[in-house]
């Protein structure tokens, strides 16, 4: 009877077989990026956390469920950085292609060498590693080809393409490479909210100054910020922090220090390869020393 | 079930899982599963006091209406095997939950969720499986766990935004909601909007009020065969997008069987057999300000319950010519309740439960009839969150509670943290 009853509804359901492309679902837009550079016009991708947003801290939501319901590849960052809602998502959405463990669970944070792993210190930090390589071109690079596999995997009628087009986005992240680390020559260096620019700074070989959170998933306290303007005391430097994260801490430190405060979203605004160097652009801008 | 047995069991559960889950082999390599797998340990202290020398809350569990004014008051410690979380006036140390979580192969995930007492007792609050690996949107769960009805549910302790639970859940289904062993399908259809659907069939022996086995039930006829606790439930839920969502849902829950004895040894002890059924709607509304560390999100939910008992009497010491008379008992419940973020990491709530609205007890004779009042409540809360994994909540309620026959007007003042070590798995929507 109830076997019947979902036959019969199964048929009813409307545009669940007619799509030809692959549905790939990315965690973040960066990992969008990654999924359009390669898939191009064959796949079709929808994007879970708002760029504009803390992807640490959304919720399983119904939609996300829904989408992931109809993936056949889901693109996560991995290490722990969607630890609180992804993986109730994805058990929920009760798609056996995508679980993990699966060809359509991809954890790009697998496919990369990560830092600080094992760091298990106050707060919120992942001792799988620090899950915000989505910064830093070399690793990003990296996994252009990797997930081309992983689409041929899947798709292998598509395989060629995602081989082309990983190389050809290689290509294009290597030409601005030079140019993004000759701009942010000699900077001074930077203070950043959370530990998210760590790769960031680790290739463009510059001093982070400090971070505004006393403990990473703390937010900055009045104590913990004049500490930092203490020893930060006749240096040169920026305070760059993400639009979503309280204005007074930085406010405060900047007056301190007389440095100037920039605002960058980690997330590049469209999941496109575009959109992704935009964003190493912003970064380097607000990076690269004044005078 | 006495409580020394209930813990010899609980221990052998824990042991049986502890090898099953241990027994599994080691993942290759290539196969990148999470960590399996994750422990955590949830402490809950409460600081409790009222202005009825602390007797406030456990005046709160017996609410007047078709459940506490038949008897369960009389039968205490022993009845139905059940505990009643009453706050003491001090220092409460609430369970503590052990939670251990992981996927068991890949297709299986595992689930165990143990309540120690401050005095040291276990019990098994939850141990099941759960499919991954079915096609077309099917899961299975398979164990004890919590009902899928509802939106609270399901939800252990430490995810409530209210130091207590709501008054319709505590009142109609005990304070742990709908609780049993059995059986869960529920399917995901690949549709445009959110859609699940649910059903669940159980033992029908565990639950605090309904669906229960009558203890000293030696006069009462035989219950039907298990599964006696059918349950059925939808949600449905817009896509709104990133900022804004909404999740409504509809729950049915039927027990075959359902008996109560009251009064238990004295003269005019007398036993009801029958089934009993539950009604419910919830409604949630999200809201997601963009902002870090909460601030500016709001949490609103309400639930409506209904719940009607059909029995009959199969047994009276002191007058067998009732026997076969109906005994018609309904009552409902229901709570609105919202949170807002303030600042960060800091939430205030506001919450009003409320039950018995409908509560009556009807039967062949005016004489038997009986109504019962209603008994509300507000509660505001203020909750900092400390960090991701420990909070503290002060809350306070005033309480318009009908006790017996009589009104109780009453405040509460509660003060609790909430520590979390280690990972679980991540809360549901």
């Amino acid at each position: 009877m109830l076997k019947r009853l979902l036959i019969t509804l199964a048929f009813l359901l409307p545009g669940s077989l007619h799509a030809a492309d692959l549905r790939v679902v990315a965690t973040t837009n960066s990992m969008g990026a990654l999924a359009t550079a390669v898939g191009g016009e064959r796949i079709s991708l929808t994007v879970l956390a708002p760029p504009d947003r803390d992807a640490h801290f959304l919720q399983a939501r119904p939609s996300m469920m829904r989408d992931l319901r109809r993936a056949d590849l889901v693109i996560a960052v991995g290490a722990g950085l969607e630890a609180g809602w992804l993986p109730v998502a994805v058990k929920r959405a009760a798609n056996r292609d995508i679980q993990p463990g699966q060809p359509g669970h991809f954890q790009a944070a697998e496919h990369v060498e990560l830092l600080d792993v094992g760091e298990s210190g106050a707060g919120h930090t992942h001792a799988s590693g620090n899950p915000h390589f989505n910064l830093d071109p070399r690793r990003m690079r990296t996994l252009l080809p990797a997930l081309a596999e992983r689409l041929a995997d899947i798709d292998p009628a598509g395989a060629p393409a995602y081989e082309a087009n990983a190389a050809a986005a290689v290509a294009r992240i290597e030409t601005r490479m030079p140019q993004w680390q000759a701009t942010v020559a000699g900077a001074p260096g930077a203070v950043f909210h959370h530990a998210d620019t760590r790769y960031l700074m680790d290739w463009l070989e510059l001093p982070t100054l400090g971070y505004l959170e006393p403990v990473p998933g703390v937010p900055p306290t009045a104590r913990h910020i004049s500490e930092l303007a203490e020893s930060l005391e006749g240096r040169d430097g920026v305070i760059i922090h993400a639009p979503y994260y309280p204005e007074s801490g930085p406010k405060k430190l900047g007056d301190a220090l007389g440095w100037p405060i920039e605002q960058r979203y980690t997330e590049p605004s469209e999941p496109t390869l575009e959109g992704w160097v935009d964003l190493i652009d912003g970064w380097v801008d607000a990076l690269a020393p004044r005078d | 079930m006495n409580r020394h047995l209930r813990l010899k069991t609980s221990h052998y559960a824990l042991a049986g899982a502890a090898v099953w889950l241990t027994a599994q082999p080691v993942q290759a390599q290539d196969s990148p599963l999470p960590l399996n797998p994750k422990l955590s340990v949830i402490v809950d202290g409460v600081y409790y006091d009222d202005s009825l020398d602390g007797h406030g809350d456990a005046m709160l569990g017996e609410t007047a209406g078709i459940f506490a004014a038949h008897g369960h008051e009389d039968e205490g410690e022993d009845d139905h095997g059940g505990h009643e979380h009453g706050l003491e006036q001090g220092f409460n140390l609430r369970h503590t939950e052990v939670v251990l979580s992981g996927s068991v192969d890949g297709m299986v995930d595992a689930r165990l969720n143990v309540a120690i007492s401050d005095e040291g007792d276990v019990e098994l609050e939850e141990a099941f499986v759960a499919s991954t690996g079915l096609p077309a949107g099917l899961r299975i769960k398979a164990g004890k766990f919590y009902s899928g009805i509802g939106y609270t549910n399901d939800k252990h302790p430490h995810a409530w935004d209210f130091v207590d639970q709501n008054l319709a859940y505590r009142t109609l289904l005990g304070d742990h909601g709908l609780s049993d062993t059995g059986l869960q399908l529920t399917w995901l259809p690949a549709w445009d909007h959110y859609t699940l659907f649910g059903i669940e069939a159980f033992q029908g022996d565990n639950n605090e009020r309904l669906g229960t086995e009558a203890e000293h039930a030696h006069e009462l006829p035989d219950r039907d065969k298990a599964p006696r606790l059918w349950t059925a439930f939808a949600k449905w839920s817009p896509d709104l997008g990133h900022d804004h969502a909404v999740q409504l849902g509809a729950s049915a829950a039927f027990f075959r069987s359902h008996q109560e004895m009251h009064h238990h040894g004295e003269p005019d002890e007398h036993g009801l057999d029958g089934d009993a059924r539950l009604v419910g709607v919830d409604a949630v509304y999200k809201y997601d300000s963009g902002r870090a560390y909460g601030q500016g999100d709001w949490r609103v939910s309400g639930e409506y319950l209904w719940v009607d008992k059909n029995l009959e009497v199969a047994h009276h010491e002191s007058n067998p010519g009732v026997i076969g008379e109906a005994r018609d008992f309904s009552e409902d419940g229901l709570y609105v309740q919202a949170t807002y973020g303030i600042a960060p990491r800091w939430e205030v709530g506001l919450r009003y439960d409320a039950v018995g609205f409908t509560n009556e007890k009807r039967g062949p004779r005016p004489a038997v009839n009986a109504d019962y009042d209603e008994s509300e409540r507000w509660t505001a809360a203020a909750t900092w969150h400390i960090s991701e994994t420990s909070r503290i909540r002060a809350q306070v309620a005033q309480v318009s509670g009908a006790v017996g026959d009589h009104r109780e007007d009453y405040t509460q003042f509660y003060l609790q943290y909430q520590m979390s070590l280690g990972a679980h798995g991540a809360h549901t929507f």
